[in-house]
């Protein structure tokens, strides 16, 4: 019966292009709007890291002044950050599978003169465990292992537009590059990597693309490596140069671990606790125990990383096309009105009043899927366009889960301009209609 | 066959009340075929509505193929629409959008017949109408005696037991009248019982038994219940303002 009441549906549909066509573009205008604030949220909302998200957590401390919070409005708030000596202690831990510290800083590239001037690039110093735990893609080698972190090895892993800048795109690895005053040995190649939050480092939110070059952590100290991100502090250093700023209470590091479990995650929660607790006993820490470990997911909802106005524009965009289904019931009811003496004739020869009803629904339904499709197409564009205007926005895309969600919300929308029509035309005795033609 | 019991049917609107079936008893037996005639306004059509479960009615009652279908569903009304009983219609009501081929297999679909079945039962009753060879055609490229066939070859496929016509040559010429005519009597041999709405004389007379109707009500021409103009007579179709 449904194959049925579609070839009737078609045949309906034919009849009237016009009207068709009206009804298939009112549809597919709250498709394609809908559809595109929708993805818009859906591509920064949803799992940052596939698979990784609930495993990676974000440590922070509450090492502020004692006399005020670190949001003074606000008694529970704490450093988005923790200071050096802090990430160094408590990375001595067992407990997480894998850990990184990180933070931004600045350095010159110096590439062969023949290729080029000298020019500035920003550089993210990490950990071994970075690259796994955040599942960085490499197109040629990868990232350095532990014992390069411990040594550290003047190593460097750079991403692709780098890579065609100094070598032309080949496969760099083993190649030098020189930054600053030293050389460093190529061992990995990027892939094309563009996440749709700089997630590791949720300070920035929807900021700059990812960094182009990584190198290991440990240099910081050797070569005294300044921040280029963000840092706060509430008292002066103990002392001059660059070692008191290493030992400060200056938040300016990220620090990630990955707790695959919970046992992990409740194991490694009280080994910062009792990091903290012990850190008072030397004075330190003089606010009351707040310490937060949390997950990816958790922290770009608390940080509120994606703008509101986004969850806003969602919002907004699924009433406008439930505003596109209902303006659309006057349409539907005047085509529908106009086949009483048609379907007077099918419910004289045998069609209940459910079967008819079930018929319209059926074609109320193509013509919901045909504005669907309609639409989707027509939102990629418009996606397409709104990635212009956001930061990173070449992540936004339509994946298959928002091409189910726009396929369902036109099965709605095709369901709630028809409803009522197709009730009304069911409901009318079949034996008003007969003798007229 | 057919079974109607003091049937009544008012039509209400928010000021009037117009009484179009008062008291209504009908018998018709199986195989057999009726004529009704009557002025217009009598309730003829109302009747055959009733009768073909195509409308209500108030009170009374109403026994088809000797089941009550007084309280029925609406899909158990439309089964028996379906399965039991055929319409021809005097303005034929074929779908124009259908080629004769969709348009007889039309209350087949409802039935739920496999497409085998179908395409024989559609072919053998198209044949019985002598339209095979317009199969694909559509309505608008038939005569109008054509697409009165292309009914009865809908109603043929359906093999009912009761044919309901209303006024069935009433768009018709008088030659295409008697074939169509000559058609029913065939069905008619065939057991088929069939009551037929008409104004034509010519056509009631070719029943075996025709009934009158006036102001709502039954009279056997063979057998008149009603002498127009005595005490017992009705006062005219009533219609009463609230």
């Amino acid at each position: 019966m449904l194959l049925y009441q579609l070839k009737i549906a078609l045949t309906s549909l034919r009849r009237n292009p016009v009207i068709t066509s009206l009804l298939i573009g009112g549809i597919a205008l709250g498709i394609c709007v809908s559809t595109t604030f929708i993805a818009l949220r859906h591509v920064f909302e949803k799992d940052p890291l596939p698979g990784k998200s609930n495993t990676l957590f974000y440590v922070r401390l509450d090492n502020w002044d004692p006399q005020r919070a670190y949001v003074a409005e606000d008694p529970k708030s704490l450093p988005t950050m923790v200071t050096y000596r802090d990430m160094r202690e408590l990375m001595k831990s067992n407990i997480p599978t894998r850990q990184t510290g990180t933070f931004r800083s600045r350095f010159f590239v110096h590439p062969d003169p023949k290729i080029g001037r000298p020019f500035a690039e920003d550089v993210r110093l990490v950990f071994s465990d970075f690259f796994t735990m955040f599942n960085v893609p490499f197109q040629y080698g990868g990232g350095w292992d532990k014992a390069a972190d411990a040594k550290p090895e003047p190593v460097i892993v750079i991403d692709q537009n780098t890579n065609q800048k100094l070598f032309g795109g080949a496969n760099s690895v083993g190649r030098t590059v020189r930054l600053e005053d030293r050389n460093y040995k190529v061992v990995g190649v990027l892939a094309p990597w563009n996440p749709p939050l700089r997630f590791y480092d949720p300070t920035q939110g929807l900021g700059p693309k990812v960094e182009p070059i990584y190198m290991p952590f440990n240099f910081t100290p050797i070569l005294e490596i300044q921040t280029y991100g963000n840092s706060d502090g509430w008292k002066g250093n103990d002392g001059n140069g660059f070692q008191a700023f290493l030992n400060s209470d200056t938040c300016w590091l990220e620090y990630w671990v990955e707790l695959p479990t919970p046992e992990k995650q409740q194991a490694f929660r009280e080994y910062v606790n009792n990091y903290v607790i012990d850190q008072k006993k030397h004075g330190r820490f003089g606010r009351p125990l707040h310490t937060e470990v949390t997950s990816m997911p958790e922290l770009t909802k608390e940080l509120g990383v994606v703008p509101p106005q986004i969850r806003s524009l969602a919002i907004v965009s699924v009433l406008f096309l439930i505003v596109c289904s209902l303006n659309l019931i006057g349409l539907l009811l005047g085509k529908f009105i106009a086949r009483i003496p048609e379907i007077s004739v099918r419910r004289a020869l045998g069609a209940s009043r459910l079967q008819v009803f079930w018929q319209h629904i059926v074609e109320c339904e193509v013509v919901g899927i045909a504005g669907g499709l309609i639409g989707l197409g027509i939102s990629v564009g418009l996606l397409k366009m709104v990635a212009k205007v956001i930061p990173n926005g070449d992540v936004v895309h339509l994946d298959a889960e928002m091409i189910a969600v726009s396929i369902f919300l036109s099965l709605v929308a095709g369901l709630l301009a028809g409803i009522y029509p197709a009730w009304r035309v069911c409901s009318i005795p079949p034996a008003m209609q007969l003798k007229v033609q | 066959m057919l079974e109607m019991t003091h049937i009544k049917k008012i039509y209400r609107t928010i000021s009037i009340e117009t009484h179009a079936l008062e008291d209504l008893s009908l018998s018709v037996k199986a195989g057999e075929f009726v004529s009704v005639t009557g002025p217009s306004g009598s309730g003829k059509t109302t009747f055959l509505n009733v009768a073909g479960l195509l409308d209500t009615f108030d009170s009374g009652s109403y026994i088809l193929d000797g089941k009550d279908v007084s309280r029925l569903s609406d899909r158990e009304m439309s089964q028996i629409r379906n399965r039991t009983i055929g319409f021809v219609f005097q303005s034929f009501n074929l779908i124009p959008d259908l080629n004769v081929f969709d348009n007889v297999d039309v209350p087949l679909r409802y039935r739920g017949l496999p497409a085998t079945e179908r395409k024989a039962r559609i072919e053998n009753a198209l044949s019985m109408v002598g339209l095979s060879a317009r199969v694909r055609h559509l309505p608008s490229q038939l005569s109008g005696g054509q697409q009165q066939r292309v009914a009865i070859a809908r109603v043929l496929a359906g093999d009912p037991k009761l044919i309901l016509a209303d006024e069935p040559t009433g768009n018709l010429d008088s030659a295409m009248s008697r074939e169509i005519m000559d058609l029913l009597g065939k069905i008619n041999d065939n057991g088929t019982t069939i009551v037929m709405v008409t104004h034509n004389a010519e056509c009631s007379e070719r029943a075996h038994r025709q009934l009158h109707v006036f102001d709502g009500r039954i009279a056997d021409v063979d057998r008149p219940r009603v002498v127009l103009g005595s005490p017992v007579a009705t006062p005219g179709l009533t219609a009463t303002l609230n």
